[in-house]
């Protein structure tokens, strides 16, 4: 551009700090969400870089429910890790100690009685019903809608109420002894748990209808959290999360354990891996689940349910009382706990939210030498920046709900 | 008797005359198929044990005679078509053993199976539980309910049979140990087993006691819970005491101890196998040695003499000791006193101190008087470490003198102050407080109260030997090393503390902060301690993990202690 040379001309400012053509900046924002935060379901605290609405990055920090798990293990007999195990995915306390067992019992290679196995798979059955109602119903309420979360706590209440009078706890169950169970079913539980299930038949329904066609819901769900069934492997998912994005595997099918294998159910497998479809296999699995525990209640026997090894099981309270073999087993039992050959192992189980791994050394004494605890919670933890980063920030919401992060497993 | 299925097929034939010996000069055997090669006249027991083959037994003991009479320690041998105790069975080259058949384990279920016959059901209120035989043993071979109908033999249920031992006839074995133990070690033939079959019973000798001086090791020996210590009975649950390897000091013999502890307190002494010293033994006064750890301990420093006397806080005394002593260092009025009691640590940094701080030439040598002694373990000298003293003094250039020179130039009027490295004294208590009430300055390091450290103008408490590390020399020369049991009580410091801290108020440049640096400093000057390897020489730590609730020897602290501050765990 030619100008006139004669004339003084102040040179332009630079690009963008003239008065009129300044940018409105925009500055990405970091919050926190959590670690008290009514979303973040036990004490997560995740830190998220916005741009404005929209999640640019997304660092969760896990750690604030740290107990100490594996480590206080090591202190402890075998079957005093159990009231710690409770304590790990608190919404379903049975399947972590059932899973803990059998991983002891597959190290000590022990075989549990039948009737032993067909009440684990009832008591699991169970909980993971008590689980997948919990996080339906939570979808629902932070969503907007209070009705389907109070016909879900209605029906997890029934379980619990069920669980109470097998395990004697709402939730710190601490159920079930190596090599067996510490007592057997009470009287006319069996029962009260068909009358619970067929409640908790009608309460599902209800969820449903009010939930998977309703539009307010479905667009919040639908397409939005999406993982790829590459992406869910990559990062270690299993159970619903997994499923949810195509791949069938789940552990009760992989290698069948207990009586799995004489129990007929359908694993539901998902298609877009996104929210609605994970909500959708928890909604499957309820029926299923149903299904399972309507059929071990058929088939269960009666017999032992803890194997006849005064090395392992403690010996009847009159034995003790009454004569020195008894008392020595005791003795021994309590105080040095299950001799567990020296040996490690891996032992899994499908829990609600995936694959509950144990992998445990013993050095030959009655304490673990190590216990590790692969928390299905924690993989999928991991992988939720991956959902939720590039999408808005109430998406994060239902997505966090759908993932059913448990905060006692992942932090252990 | 038909041949077991898993015997070996590899057996030798027995050969015509001796085989010879594959390994020369070794008894070549096979244990579960692996071969061992020992020494002529090993134990089968011994020998199996090398190949991880653990043969239970109740009777037998490495230091005594063979019996065979438990029967629980039978097993297969390619020489005889019987199970044989292989206790008493010798070894023979060539020879296949098996310890790991039925008919092994069916012969052990048996025999557990009949000593418990009689058994009362006491675990819940002996003192044996946790460290049982019975148990063990009932737990890895037998686990099978009772079959016993009626009711089982009642026998006398505390027999006191002398000062230190009681016995319950009805949880006895019958194993004989304690009888061989008084009639072969302890060579005062006191016990004895009366009447015969189910009647049989372990008694003392009518009109007679067990009041032999090793009478407590019939406890140890007794693999179940019908000998107890009365000292220790109903004190403690063994599987709450934590446990380190020590060095009893009750005399010049130096025995190699475990210490039981919980918490603070020191419950017990057992003996610790050491061939060169007290092979599996030790005497009852040593046996209660531990009991000064506990009672009448000196556990806040103090300044001032009888009505005067108020406790003060460390520095306050430290202050306190310095001012008086350096008014007076150098002089011949100040002597230094030190204990044949203290450890080489407590003498090294000690010592150094009265001589290079306190400028003396002579030290005046206390300890406990000496008492009885025996052929078997009993030393009249009561000092653990005279020997380790007498180095060490003169590898200084320090004199000795007897403590009775010390109260002659105090009533002279010679010696005017005191620095004292421990108030035991070879007089009576009472005697030495006198002298020691002449003395116008006393700067007295002790662990237990006594009438002398009334006399003390600033008194220090001293650490017990348990409650630091350490090294004692017994009187044959033999050093040896003590662990730390606990930290030690109130504001008690190791001498060898209390020694480094005032030179340091003296203004001299000294860094050490150990028992392991002080050794490791100044035991160099001393050439009968300079070739020992104090790190090398540490007995191991004895594992408590399993029965104690929690692991807690590792820094000697019982679970949840938290009141001594950062946990002395090693690599911190």
């Amino acid at each position: 551009m030619a100008q006139p040379t004669e004339i003084e001309i102040p040179p332009a400012a630079p690009e963008g700090e003239g008065e009129l053509e300044a940018h409105l900046h925009t500055k990405r924002m970091l919050i926190n969400m959590g670690p008290s935060h009514p979303a973040m379901h036990g004490t997560v605290r995740t830190r998220i870089e916005l741009e404005g609405e929209t999640i640019v990055r997304m660092d969760p920090e896990i750690g604030f429910l740290h107990r100490g798990f594996q480590k206080s293990c090591e202190n402890v007999t075998w079957n005093q890790c159990l009231p710690y195990t409770d304590r790990l995915n608190y919404a379903s306390p049975l399947m972590n100690n059932f899973g803990f067992l059998n991983a002891v019992e597959k190290l000590a290679g022990i075989t549990i009685p039948e009737r032993a196995q067909y009440i684990r798979l009832i008591g699991s059955e169970l909980h993971r019903i008590h689980d997948h109602l919990t996080c339906v119903g939570a979808i629902g309420l932070e969503l907007g809608g209070f009705a389907p979360f109070l016909y879900a706590i209605e029906g997890r209440e029934l379980i619990m109420d069920r669980v109470t009078e097998l395990t004697g706890a709402r939730l710190t169950t601490s159920f079930g002894r190596v090599g067996g169970l510490n007592r057997d079913l009470p009287e006319g539980w069996v029962e009260r748990v068909l009358k619970s299930l067929d409640k908790c038949h009608e309460l599902i329904g209800e969820i449903e209808t009010l939930l998977t066609a309703n539009r307010i819901f479905v667009d919040r769900m639908k397409g939005v959290g999406v993982i790829t069934a590459d992406d869910a492997l990559d990062f270690g998912f299993t159970g619903p999360c997994l499923r949810a994005s195509g791949v069938p595997y789940d552990v009760r099918k992989a290698k069948p354990y207990w009586v799995y294998d004489r129990i007929e159910f359908d694993v539901p497998i998902g298609v877009n891996g996104d929210n609605f479809d994970r909500y959708l296999m928890r909604l499957e699995e309820l029926r299923q689940s149903e299904a399972i525990v309507r059929q071990a209640l058929r088939q269960i026997s009666p017999g032992p349910v803890i194997v006849d090894d005064w090395r392992i099981a403690l010996p009847p309270k009159p034995e003790v009382y009454g004569t020195i073999e008894g008392v020595i087993a005791h003795f021994k039992l309590v105080m040095e706990g299950v001799p567990v050959p020296a040996g490690e192992v891996y032992d899994s189980t499908e829990a609600a939210n995936g694959e509950l791994g144990w992998y445990l050394v013993s050095d030959g004494s009655g304490r673990p030498y190590k216990v590790h605890v692969r928390a299905p919670g924690f993989a999928i933890m991991s992988g939720l920046p991956r959902m939720v980063e590039g999408r808005m920030l109430a998406d994060l919401i239902p997505t966090f709900d759908t993932i059913n992060m448990i905060g006692g497993e992942v932090e252990q | 008797m038909s041949e077991p299925a898993d015997k070996p097929k590899a057996s030798p034939a027995p050969a015509p005359g001796r085989p010879a010996p594959k390994h020369p000069g070794l008894v070549t055997v096979t244990v579960d198929g692996q071969e061992v090669a020992v020494p002529p006249g090993t134990n089968m027991i011994t020998a199996a044990k090398t190949v991880g083959a653990d043969i239970p037994y109740y009777c037998w003991h490495h230091r005594l005679s063979i019996a065979a009479n438990c029967r629980m320690c039978l097993v297969e041998a390619s020489t005889s078509p019987k199970l044989v105790p292989a206790c008493q069975t010798a070894l023979q080259e060539g020879m296949a053993i098996r310890t790991d058949t039925a008919r092994v384990a069916e012969s052990r279920r048996a025999v557990m199976e009949f000593l418990l016959l009689n058994h009362p059901v006491d675990c819940a209120i002996c003192d044996q539980a946790g460290e049982c035989k019975l148990e063990d043993y009932y737990q890895r071979l037998d686990a099978r309910p009772s079959r016993l109908e009626g009711d089982k033999v009642l026998r006398d249920k505390r027999r006191v049979l002398g000062p230190l031992v009681v016995l319950d006839q009805e949880r006895c074995v019958l194993c004989t140990r304690c009888v061989r133990f008084m009639e072969e070690v302890a060579k005062e033939p006191q016990l004895g087993v009366f009447a015969r079959g189910s009647d049989e019973y372990i008694d003392v000798f009518p009109g007679h006691e067990l009041s032999s001086n090793y009478s407590g090791n019939v406890v140890d020996l007794c693999p179940v819970g019908a000998l107890l210590n009365r000292d220790f009975r109903f004190r403690a649950r063994t599987w709450f005491l934590s446990t380190v390897a020590s060095v009893c000091t009750g005399c010049s013999r130096g025995c190699s101890t475990y210490v039981d502890f919980l918490g603070q307190d020191t419950y017990r002494y057992r003996p610790r196998e050491n061939d060169a010293i007290n092979q599996s033994w030790m005497c009852d006064p040593g046996r209660l040695s531990y009991q000064p750890l506990n009672l009448e301990r000196v556990s806040t420093p103090s300044v001032g003499r009888g009505e005067d006397r108020r406790e003060v806080p460390t520095a306050e005394a430290l202050a306190r000791a310095t001012v008086q002593l350096k008014a007076m260092a150098g002089t011949a009025e100040l002597a230094v006193l030190v204990s044949p009691g203290c450890s080489n640590e407590d003498l090294l940094a000690g010592l150094t101190f009265a001589k290079d701080a306190l400028g003396v030439r002579t030290l005046y040598v206390g300890g406990r008087p000496d008492g009885p002694a025996d052929n078997l373990l009993m030393r009249a000298d009561k000092n653990p470490n005279r020997k380790g003293l007498t180095w060490i003094a003169a590898a200084l250039g320090l004199g000795l003198r007897p403590f009775g020179e010390l109260v002659l130039a105090i009533e002279v009027g010679q010696v005017k102050a005191l620095y004292a490295l421990g108030a035991e004294v070879p007089v009576p208590a009472a005697q030495a407080a006198a002298a020691l009430s002449k003395v116008e300055f006393a700067v007295l390091q002790a662990a237990n109260v006594s009438a002398l450290t009334a006399q003390a103008q600033v008194l220090l408490p001293a650490a017990a030997h348990v409650e630091d590390e350490g090294t004692f020399t017994q009187a044959d020369g033999i050093t040896q090393r003590f662990r730390r049991a606990y930290p030690p009580r109130g504001a008690a410091q190791s001498h060898w503390k209390w020694a480094v801290d005032i030179m340091r108020e003296f203004g001299f440049p000294v860094t050490l902060g150990s028992a392991r640096d002080v050794f490791r400093e100044l035991a160099p000057k001393v050439p009968e301690l300079a070739g020992f390897d104090w790190d090398k020489e540490a007995p191991p730590l004895k594992s408590t993990r399993g029965i104690s609730p929690l692991p807690s020897a590792a820094d000697g602290r019982p679970p949840g202690y938290r009141e001594f501050g950062t946990p002395r765990v090693r690599g911190i």
